[in-house]
């Protein structure tokens, strides 16, 4: 016994970074973390690599009774967590005693909260990961998101300490005025759309729709208008201007499904028939984990050099170099 | 149309898209194809992961392990290195798959579809007529007629998307529009030249002709096949349906709810592109079953 589930949350599930890596050939798509920024930093403040298992819990987190002591990390959304009635803080380790209760409640801010136990959670790798795949019913805790009565099982930890902070600096920061600007990579399809449609996706605000999750995140704008190559295309293609032959998708692409764009998430369909005229880079996800339906998103155009940039520079603040040096804060 | 040179487009800072032509004539997918095993044997250094499909494959990199312009350099070197389609020569195995045509399953997701959203007349009946045979009896046979390709495994888990190799048996339909809201597991779909089998019961839009009663896919390993691997068939894997009627199709679902059911899957031949053309040149395309 390391963990009772008193209540599931929302949509808690357990997740590993970078997921089921090497598995499209099979059709599964990723999964992993959505913010895996805020995520890989909960592991690092309990002292586990940056990818190990850990908990995602959506919008509303779950209640948990921790049946051994345990040192745990919260990040990302502040669900108003508290330890047998206290508030937790988050972005630092805490101690919890077997016993005790934690219990998050909905994100005030943000929207996806990790939770981190040292020692990772020690459910089976299938297919080489952690990750949780719902409509896979694999990985994970029996394939599903946390539900009452359940166990979690944790791996042993010989590194952890409560009260270990991050340095100033090192985690996600807050959206400017409560819009996100999110990168985007021009491409695959980008030639589908005209000079104009690119301009006005480029231009214009985006609300993310209610009718979104890990599968994706779909988005409510203008209209898109289209080249020859979407207009005049053989029939094979479809019929639709947004209709391409089946292709594989990358994980992230802004998938243009007619007149809605959706941005492909980490437990997406890994194939279909529409074009992705551009993809929000991995360095980029994590805005996506934290904003919430009807919030704005406006997207910036950057090279593939710099998206891969950007990605270096978080994984590299996704390490113990991020903490804190102990002692009083 | 086929490129001349393959395209290499960026999707975001760890994928690219490699195109090699813009329809869905299968030499596409043999390059495709060809193009995933290469990059397989090759171990090239940062490559994670391959998604192909009819004409394109997906190929997912580590950026800290090689650069995009690197890739792009590997991917033409190794794309030259298949030489000409007819070169190719694609590990394939051959499964037989039990299927009930016309099953009354599929017929009651039609017949709800109808109901539900938009007017329709059963499946197999509205796919013969339109291709010109007699009945959705002949559709069965035409069907079963042919080893069916598959082009890749994709989508949800274990789906096969696949084409049919003799072009005495393709076929050709409008997908569902719009989609259906959910589908029978096992079903067995037609849509553009494409043939699926449904391993998840969500939305889908292919006309739906027959059922199977035995899983693409088994994440608990139940069933003997499943002990070594999560999905039956990989992508250049080749599908005979074999027609079974109502008892038989029963007696499957028994086999495979105990425990006991044994796939039956050829494992020792290779699918030669040239010998494949060759032969289906010397073929009467009027000719149907």
């Amino acid at each position: 016994m390391a963990i009772t589930v008193i209540k599931g949350g929302l949509e808690t599930t357990v997740q590993d970074y970078p997921g089921r890596k090497g598995a499209f050939g099979m059709g599964f798509p990723p999964s992993g973390p959505i913010d895996h920024w805020s995520f890989r930093l909960a592991n690092v403040l309990v002292g586990n690599a940056p990818g190990a298992a850990a908990l995602e819990c959506a919008f509303i987190g779950p209640t948990l009774r921790f049946e051994r002591d345990a040192v745990i990390a919260l990040t990302g959304a502040d669900m108003k967590a508290t330890l047998d009635g206290d508030p937790v803080p988050l972005w630092q380790s805490i101690g919890a005693r077997a016993g005790q209760t934690l219990a998050l409640a909905s994100a005030v801010t943000g929207a996806r909260t990790y939770i981190a136990f040292a020692g990772g959670i020690d459910v089976p790798l299938f297919l080489d990961s952690r990750a949780t795949f719902v409509i896979g019913a694999c990985g994970g805790l029996d394939g599903v998101a946390l539900k009452e009565g359940q166990t979690i099982p944790l791996g042993s930890a010989d590194n952890a300490a409560p009260g270990r902070r991050l340095k100033e600096g090192t985690r996600p920061p807050a959206p400017a005025g409560g819009i996100w600007e999110i990168e985007v990579v021009a491409g695959p399809n980008d030639d589908w759309i005209d000079a104009a449609g690119q301009r006005r996706f480029l231009e214009s605000d985006w609300k993310l729709s209610p009718k979104s999750n890990r599968v994706g995140f779909r988005l409510e704008g203008p209209e898109w208008t289209f080249t020859e190559k979407a207009t005049n295309k053989a029939p094979e293609n479809g019929e639709h201007p947004s209709n391409v032959i089946d292709h594989g998708y990358p994980i992230g692409a802004i998938n243009l499904c007619g007149q809605t764009p959706i941005i492909l998430m980490v437990d997406t369909l890994t194939l279909g028939g529409f074009i992705n005229p551009y993809t929000v880079p991995t360095c980029a996800w994590w805005k996506l984990g934290q904003s919430r339906p009807n919030e704005t998103y406006r997207f910036r155009q950057v090279s593939v050099a710099e998206a891969q940039a950007e990605r270096r520079r978080i994984a590299a603040l996704c390490t113990a170099a991020s903490l804190a040096p102990e002692g009083p804060p | 149309m086929i490129y001349d040179e393959p395209r290499v487009l960026p999707g975001g800072d760890t994928f690219v898209l490699v195109q090699f032509g813009d329809d869905a004539r299968i030499d596409l997918n043999f390059m495709a194809l060809g193009l995933t095993a290469a990059l397989r044997e090759d171990r090239t250094k940062g490559v994670i992961d391959t998604n192909p499909s009819y004409n394109s494959v997906v190929v997912e990199y580590d950026p800290d392990l090689i650069g995009a312009d690197d890739l792009a350099q590997e991917l033409r070197r190794l794309i030259e290195g298949l030489g000409s389609v007819e070169d190719l020569e694609l590990e394939s195995r051959l499964a037989y798959l039990p299927v009930m045509y016309r099953d009354p399953w599929t017929k009651a997701c039609v017949e709800d579809y109808a109901q539900r959203i938009a007017p329709r007349d059963g499946d197999p009946e509205f796919v013969a007529r339109i291709n010109g045979l007699e009945d959705a009896a002949q559709l069965a046979r035409v069907h079963s007629g042919t080893e069916h390709w598959v082009v890749a495994v994709c989508s949800t888990p274990g789906l096969p998307l696949m084409v049919a190799l003799d072009p005495r048996c393709a076929i050709t339909s409008p997908k569902y529009n719009p989609p259906r809201t959910w589908t029978t597991l096992g079903a067995i779909g037609v849509g553009g030249l494409s043939t699926s089998i449904y391993t998840t019961p969500g939305p889908g839009g292919y006309n739906l002709i027959g059922r199977t009663p035995v899983p693409l896919w088994d994440t608990q390993a139940r069933l003997p096949a499943y002990r070594d691997r999560v999905v039956l068939l990989d992508a250049a894997d080749r599908v005979k349906f074999v027609p079974v009627e109502l008892e038989e199709f029963e007696y499957i679902e028994r086999r495979v709810a105990d425990g006991t059911y044994a796939f039956n899957i050829t494992g020792y031949q290779r699918f030669s592109v040239r010998a494949y053309k060759d032969w289906v040149a010397s073929l009467d395309p009027s000719e149907r079953f």
